[in-house]
């Protein structure tokens, strides 16, 4: 018997969806992202973080193949080309190079890092798209055809613009836009180095100057976001090999203090090199940019005959020098090299970035100090490879003057814990060298010579901030009690030096009020009414005297002066500030 | 409210009371009209794209880095084959840079470097390759071997005991009792190297237990046996591969070794005489041939020979030790006339007194003389290796008898 096919009776409030009732719906779940929603954006804000991060962590994967691809194109696939690619490619790819810059990105020019911090100080946050654009192909050519130059630094702009264009077109509050320029630029540079931690701390040392609470979540979601991104790609390796590293014996920071010592004098002479000569070059005429590029390229080409080491960013040379793969005297002279060729292509106006170089500088540098050091002292424990990273993380703090995040990037790099004291030694006396003979870091140099006035983030960190005791002046008078009789209370007024009289209450509140107005109130009082039915119920705003003097100012409002009293017990008063005090600090400030 | 906003096209002000960028020409047409929602959408689809975009270059990139790699460990392999040992080095090296986790390129690197040895830095970049495999492959046996190896040729002895056990217990592709057996033999070759002779017994012990009836393997390890003194251990190894070659010299010549070792030199005679006749490059066990025939020759004690015989060979033993006595003495410049504290001129005052008695004729009647005698010939011979240092020929033979406790003395 064949059953009777029946269909299911559809119930008649439940018809199949529509396409428009799916992206009605769609939209109805994304309303909270609509314009003109205040507490809406701070989750705007993430959200954006994380997408921003996601962009980056791509565009740095492409931007890393790009640059790989371009050089399997232009040098072939061994690791030393034959000698006629390694001095036409660099020159040819000069020559593009400067063209595509002078004729279609003229912003793309340099690292990046200063054009994110002038987004971020003046352009509220504004980096054009085409940026982007032409940091990736031009950079991705510079570095591929064997410009001395490295991807990280474009990679922070990249990402930087990349968030700018998504904050601007979310039509982002003025002050977000400002901020998201950073967060993608730690996103940028997360994925470009494969360490979240070296990034974040970098925008934050170097771009932000400060740890803003505001922007620290969304820079942290981009970078780890980001390398996310760049690990699912292109993997988790690390990008050296790190050699193994014990500290045997103390007496072997000695050895890595002579080496913070070189990286000190290095990037000493490296920025030297590069203030010199970059406002020479251009100042020349302007048909002479067409050319630079193409002769820096021809003199690195010259350099890269017989060390192809130095031609683009040499990551893998970095990790050879880490396993003693070349004698001192060879490290010693890459490092000289390594100098010579990035200067030359900085300062002709290729477009690339610092990092690379300068991590390479530092390998080989420390890997030549520590040959020396074995040589002359062969109980040295620590092998070559140890110097080299330790000889990197020295030369980030000594040229690009970034102290902590040189060694944050050393730990993160190595994942070795226990190089730690060596690196820190070794970074703080170069650290120290640089500060001492160059008074500007290579950024503030570079933005000065640019005709900017970017703030100096090593100068903020190092800004005297003034406190209320810097302003606090002893209180002249007696401090009354609400409880006082009117009588007692007006006598003493009368006898203390203050215009602006303070009180106290039973429970330990500050109340203030004018001579004059104690004074005005006298022919309607007895003499023994309390002073507490006079006063107004306000309570005077306190200070401690270890608050910032700005936090004075805001608290101050129209009281001629404010109560400073102690953590420990709200009713001791330690001082008073008024608001010729606070501008009286502020200008001893200034004269000194 | 903010007094001004930067235009999002132009990055410039828009003036306080504008809608519109004064400084662009027109707005940004059909993106920069949709709503904040509506663009993120477009934003979350263009994320998927450039995903699949990015996806794609990757695969198609890698692709490429693989096949070039794959072509440079080729030309490595060619190289190393053809005895470029350092342009191997540099093939590997391109091919690792194109793909730095192939497991294959890294361990074959390692090799090539620790095989090139001398180039700089050769154990520390192999060191660090064979590391990081082992890393991720705890108990591959070649890493462990390799690395055994490396931490061998550096004398780190704990290491490399690590690393080798490591091998030993490890995992192997192909074949891996031999494998295991042959990290083991070359294991006690590294502990014999290093004098560690008890541990390269007890290794050998192991490795005895589970020797399969192969002679030549087994003549192998009782010979590595021989060179820690485990003589019963080696003689049943040496035995068994007779059992199934008997006529195998190597084997032979070790248990006539074992025999000579332990004292027994009737049985060392009979087992070294084949091995010495067919092969004239077994010098040892020629000499020990040699000494444990002048030992049977000249051992009075054994209970086969009769008076005369007996006296014979002890007068025979007491001159050649005198003579032995009376050289060592010249050497020492010791005057065996002179009365004094020394050994040797208290026993040559021994011997002097025995000496006229010491002839055949006493000695084959007097078996209480016979053994006076030749307890200050085994006297002599210890004293005298004592100050001279081991003698050869006859002395040693006697030497020998000596440690034995008077040889075959009933």
């Amino acid at each position: 018997m064949r059953l009777p096919l029946v269909t299911p009776p559809v119930p008649p409030d439940k018809h199949p969806p529509s396409a428009s009732s799916i992206w009605a719906e769609v939209r109805k779940r994304l309303s909270w992202v609509q314009e003109g929603e205040t507490l809406k954006q701070a989750q705007l804000f993430l959200l954006l973080a994380v997408i921003i991060g996601l962009f980056s962590g791509l565009s740095v994967v492409l931007f890393r193949i790009a640059i790989d691809w371009a050089k399997l194109l232009a040098f072939g696939s061994a690791l030393a080309p034959p000698w006629t690619r390694s001095l036409l490619v660099p020159t040819v790819g000069g020559l593009v190079v400067a063209y595509l810059v002078i004729r279609f990105f003229p912003r793309v020019r340099g690292s990046g890092v200063n054009q994110t911090k002038a987004a971020l100080y003046i352009y509220d946050g504004y980096i054009p798209f085409n940026t982007v654009i032409g940091k990736f192909i031009t950079c991705a050519f510079a570095i591929g055809t064997g410009q001395s130059l490295g991807p990280e630094d474009p990679s922070l702009q990249m990402g930087a613009g990349i968030a700018s264009a998504l904050g601007r077109r979310l039509r982002l509050s003025r002050e977000k836009v400002r901020l998201i320029a950073p967060v993608g630029a730690a996103a940028g540079l997360a994925a470009a180095f494969n360490a979240p931690i070296s990034a974040v701390l970098f925008v934050i040392e170097e771009v932000i100057g400060n740890w803003t609470a505001g922007v620290l979540g969304a820079i942290v979601l981009a970078a780890v976001s980001s390398v996310v991104v760049s690990r699912w790609f292109l993997g988790d390796q690390a990008l050296f090999r790190i050699p193994v590293y014990h500290l045997v014996h103390p007496a072997e920071l000695l050895a890595y203090a002579a080496l913070g010592v070189m990286g000190g004098v290095s990037s000493l002479a490296f920025v030297k090199l590069i203030a010199y000569a970059r406002p020479r070059l251009k100042a020349l005429p302007r048909w002479t940019q067409y050319v630079q590029p193409a002769l820096a390229g021809l003199l690195i080409g010259v350099i890269g005959i017989w060390f192809p080491q130095v031609m683009g960013a040499g990551y893998e040379y970095i990790d050879q020098a880490m396993h003693d793969q070349f004698t001192w005297q060879i490290l010693a002279l890459l490092a000289a090299f390594k100098i010579l060729s990035t200067s030359l292509s900085f300062v002709s106006g290729t477009p690339g970035g610092m990092f690379a170089p300068t991590l390479f500088i530092g390998a080989m540098l420390g890997g030549a100090v520590g040959g020396i050091e074995h040589h002359f002292f062969p109980w040295l424990t620590g092998g070559v490879g140890a110097y080299a990273l330790v000889g990197m993380g020295t030369l980030f703090a000594g040229f690009l003057r970034v102290p902590l995040t040189s060694v944050f990037m050393v730990l993160e790099v190595s994942g070795n814990y226990s190089i730690i004291l060596p690196v820190m030694i070794s970074n703080t006396i170069a650290y120290l060298i640089s500060r001492q003979y160059q008074r500007a870091s290579l950024f503030d140099l570079l933005s000065r010579q640019d005709g900017m006035d970017l703030p100096s983030m090593e100068e903020r960190r190092e800004e005297a901030t003034l406190h209320v005791e810097d302003a606090m002046r002893a209180y002249q008078g007696m401090v009354l009690n609400t409880e006082d009789p009117f009588q007692v209370a007006l006598t003493r007024a009368e006898a203390s030096a203050e215009v602006f009289v303070l009180l106290k209450d039973g429970r330990e509140r500050w109340h203030g009020i004018k001579k004059d107005e104690l004074r005005g109130w006298a022919p309607g009082m007895r003499q023994t009414d309390p002073l507490r039915d006079l006063i107004p119920e306000t309570t005077l705003p306190y200070l401690h005297p270890d608050l910032p003097l700005d936090e004075a100012l805001r608290r101050l409002g129209e009281w001629p002066l404010l109560p400073v009293v102690s953590r420990a017990d709200l009713g001791k008063l330690e001082g008073v500030v008024g608001l010729p005090d606070i501008l009286g600090a502020y200008r001893a400030a200034g004269r000194s | 409210m903010e007094p001004e906003r930067p235009c999002p096209l132009c990055g410039r002000n828009i003036p306080w009371g504008q809608t519109q960028c004064p400084f662009c020409p027109g707005h940004g047409g059909y993106f920069w009209s949709l709503r904040r929602d509506t663009f993120l959408l477009i934003i979350l689809v263009l994320l998927i794209l450039l995903f699949v975009i990015t996806g794609f270059a990757v695969r198609v990139y890698h692709a490429v880095e693989r096949g070039f790699a794959e072509d440079w460990y080729t030309r490595g392999e060619e190289d190393l084959r053809a005895g470029r040992a350092e342009a191997a080095l540099a093939d590997f090296r391109t091919a690792l840079s194109y793909s730095h986790d192939d497991e294959r390129y890294q361990l074959r690197l390692a090799q090539a470097l620790m095989a090139a040895g001398q180039s700089r830095g050769a154990g520390s970049e192999a060191r660090t390759y064979l590391l990081n495999l082992l890393e991720h492959e705890p108990g591959n046996g070649t890493v462990n071997l390799e690395l055994a190896r490396l931490a061998a040729r550096d004398h780190a002895v704990s290491d490399a005991l690590r690393f080798y056990h490591g091998a030993i217990y490890g995992e192997w592709d192909d074949d891996p009792v031999l494998r295991r057996r042959a990290v083991r033999l070359e294991l006690v070759e590294f502990l014999l190297d290093a004098g560690q002779k008890d541990a390269a017994r007890a290794e050998l012990i192991a490795l005895a237990a589970d020797l399969p009836d192969d002679p030549p393997l087994q003549t192998k390890v009782g010979d590595l046996l021989l060179r820690v003194a485990g003589y019963d251990d080696a003689l049943k190894l040496f035995r068994q591969a007779l059992r199934e070659e008997p006529r195998l010299a190597p084997a032979l010549a070790g248990a006539g070794e074992c025999y000579f070792q332990n004292g027994d030199y009737a049985q060392a005679e009979r087992y070294l005489t084949r091995p010495v006749q067919q092969d004239p490059h077994l010098t040892q066990a020629a000499a020990m041939l040699d000494i444990a025939q002048a030992v049977l020759r000249l051992d009075p004690f054994n209970r086969r020979l009769d008076n005369r015989e007996r006296a014979r060979r002890a007068a025979l033993d007491f001159n050649s030790a005198l003579m032995r006595l009376q050289k060592c003495a010249a050497q020492r410049g010791i005057d065996l006339k002179a009365t004094g504290g020394d050994p040797l001129q208290a026993l040559s005052a021994q011997a002097a007194q025995l000496q006229p008695r010491a002839q055949q004729r006493y000695l084959s009647r007097d078996s209480e003389l016979l053994s006076q005698v030749m307890d200050t010939v085994f006297e002599i011979e210890q004293s005298t290796a004592h100050t001279c240092g081991e003698p050869q020929g006859l002395d040693l033979a006697l030497l020998l008898m000596a440690r034995e406790q008077g040889g075959t003395r009933p």
